[in-house]
């Protein structure tokens, strides 16, 4: 009979509810959008930061200091100290392995190469390439990985054939000698006798020091400057959390409890910190730039995200007060009769709470659906991309939808609850 | 036998108005009490203390053995679910149930459901056919039907009647009176607030209030 009276009551006197349902789905609707934009929002733009290059440069710790002059290494191949291309695997063992989105090595060679007559930078490195991982998986990255906003016209080089993509300004300056699909030689020196020759597949615009040098496989580059299964640099592009005080601590002056915490957070510095536990001698530097912008534009529009999903809660629970309390004026003598045949205050209550239990969870339901619908939207606006419908989310909507209900009928539902019937079945 | 309802000394101020003053009386099972009297004279407050709806100020309100204003408020849901029939003059129906569930509101509240005693309760009054149809769909005069199958299903011991044909016209006002006398016959005890002479004549004993004090009782003449 309790599931009857309810259901009849939903039946047939549905005006007030759909006005109180009106208010709950329209709140958790917002709520559900911001929620999971505010989720989606870290990895997303945790993703576009990426975009702007890789956020950790990984280098020998005993290098020497780098001849660079306009972005292009100009220290003999001899010098310096190498990392070994065999290590790489582990980077993919770490604890926070799967945050490691990409990584790349470099190995800059000063070479002689015939098109230009003279010497000009090879910048060996991987496009797409294969990395064992010591578990027995393989792992694919490159440049297409850490490096995306490169543009190529043509296209990148096959790791493993003797073909290179040639920076657009150094593409500019040679037209004839240079372009898709002529073949150029290069070696070492000018009186090389292991002389290379390399299809021309593509032309890169990087915006930097690589415009002006000519990309080949890493391997090409090693084999030229005779130092196999070496490189000199590796960028890494790691998913990370944004640093905060506690992620500048010192590791070493850590408890062990609060260095269990900091060693299972994905910040920069711990993710740092792991690399060089299992690359040995080297030394890993945060690019501070983009990870600070990243992670202080991350917080302000995570805290922006939670100001609006509480505030939308609160003008639903607001909303649903005052729809409450206007249906229980109402239903005062409905409830006056309730009482007058034996309904005590708890059946009353029981009654009503189960109305608006079953209000949060329609209109939850239904907030859910239409909020995941506006979330897809928000998120193509500002990502270019739909944010994509969390169903982990839909229990806390849920949730939620039955608090503010709760919540915002909790008032009048006492109100109801203790109606004194005698003058209200008299009419006053 | 001990009375049925025996009240002594009864007492009911609202604010400074003293809607009771002093009222004693007893009513013994099977008998049909009309209590009359002017607007305010005290009717409609001696009916709901009599039903556990309103409490007295002082004074001993007794029905069936229970003293109505030492029941705190759940004991006194359970006494209107147990004791008492209520029939009130709005009819006072639950506007989005049937006829059917409305009587069967009043057996949910009492303790379980069961449509056929329902059913059955709606057929002796006289509406077997109109069962499913809501409140609104029915006449004044079947609405009080609905109300006075309601009151009955419980088998109170009581059945407290304020104005019951207060809102109903001449032909449904006798339909409803003959329901009464039927309920008299078979032994209910009903206690009947009106304001009409005629129909008070009904019933076994006239009880007269005047400004909450009882003016006259007197046994009224039997039609």
């Amino acid at each position: 009979m309790f599931a009857r009276i309810v259901g009849q009551s939903f039946a047939r006197n549905p005006r007030r509810k759909l006005l109180t349902m009106a208010a709950l789905v329209l709140g958790i609707t917002v709520a559900t959008a911001t929620l999971t934009v505010a989720l989606e929002v870290g990895d997303r733009m945790a993703r576009e930061f990426r975009s702007l290059g890789a956020n950790l440069l990984v280098t020998p710790e005993s290098d020497t200091l780098p001849l660079e002059i306009g972005g292009v290494d100009y220290r003999p191949v001899d010098e310096g100290a190498y990392l070994q291309e065999a290590d790489l695997g582990k980077l993919k063992t770490i604890f926070w392995r799967h945050n490691i989105l990409g990584f790349t090595p470099f190995l800059d060679v000063p070479a002689y190469v015939s098109a230009t007559g003279g010497a000009t930078t090879l910048i060996g490195t991987w496009y797409d390439h294969e990395v064992a991982v010591p578990d027995g998986t393989t792992f694919k990255t490159g440049v297409s990985a850490t490096h995306p906003w490169w543009k190529i016209q043509g296209r990148w080089f096959s790791d493993a054939a003797n073909e290179c993509v040639v920076g657009a300004s150094l593409a500019a300056k040679y037209p004839g000698a240079i372009a898709i699909g002529k073949t150029i030689y290069v070696a070492q020196t000018e009186k090389s006798s292991d002389i290379r020759p390399l299809v021309v597949t593509g032309i890169v615009s990087t915006g930097d020091a690589e415009d002006n040098a000519i990309l080949v496989p890493l391997s090409v580059a090693q084999g030229i400057s005779n130092h196999p299964g070496q490189f000199r640099q590796l960028f890494v592009s790691a998913l990370t959390k944004p640093a905060d005080a506690f992620a500048e601590r010192d590791p070493k002056s850590l408890t062990p409890t609060e260095y269990d915490r900091w060693f299972c957070s994905p910040y920069i510095s711990s993710i740092s910190y792991q690399i060089k536990q299992v690359i040995p001698g080297v030394d890993v530097r945060a690019i501070r730039r983009v990870a600070e912008t990243e992670g202080r534009i991350l917080s302000r529009v995570s805290t922006l995200l939670w100001i609006v999903t509480l505030a939308a809660l609160i003008a639903a629970g607001l909303a649903v007060a005052a729809t409450s309390a206007a249906a229980v004026l109402e239903r005062r003598v409905e409830i006056g009769v309730m009482k007058a045949i034996g309904a005590t205050n708890t059946s009353v209550t029981a009654l009503f709470l189960t109305e608006h239990l079953t209000l949060a969870l329609i209109g939850g339901a239904i907030g859910f659906f239409l909020g995941a619908g506006l979330a897809r939207f928000l998120g193509a606006s500002v990502f270019g991309t739909p944010a994509s419908p969390r169903f982990i989310l839909l229990p806390v909507v849920l949730g939620l939808a039955i608090l503010v209900a709760l919540i915002g009928g909790l008032i009048p539902l006492r109100r109801a609850a203790r109606f004194d019937p005698a003058p209200i079945l008299r009419g006053e | 036998m001990a009375p049925l309802v025996q009240i002594e000394n009864l007492r009911k101020e609202f604010a400074n108005v003293r809607a009771l003053d002093g009222v004693s009386f007893v009513v013994q099972a099977g008998e049909w009490i009309a209590i009359m009297g002017p607007s305010g004279s005290g009717k409609t407050t001696l009916i709901n203390i009599l039903g556990g709806l309103d409490t007295p100020t002082s004074g001993r309100a007794i029905v069936d053995g229970t003293d109505v204003a030492r029941l705190d408020e759940n004991g006194l849901a359970r006494f209107r679910a147990e004791k008492i029939g209520f029939v009130f003059q709005q009819f006072h129906l639950v506007p989005y149930l049937t006829a059917l569930e409305n009587v069967m509101l009043a057996q949910y509240f009492h303790s379980t459901t069961d449509e056929g005693e329902a059913r059955e309760a709606l057929g002796r009054v006289g509406l077997t056919d109109r069962v499913e149809h809501l409140p609104g769909q029915l006449s004044g005069g079947e609405q009080q039907r609905v109300a006075v199958a309601r009151a009955l299903i419980n088998h109170p011991k009581l059945i407290l009647a304020d104005e019951p044909t207060g809102n109903l016209d001449e032909a449904n006002e006798g339909i409803v009176l003959k329901l009464l006398r039927e309920l008299h016959a078979e032994g209910h005890t009903i206690l009947m607030v009106t304001h009409a002479a005629s129909i008070g004549q009904l019933a076994d004993r006239r009880i007269d209030l005047a400004h909450g004090r009882l003016a006259t009782e007197h046994a009224a003449r039997r039609v």
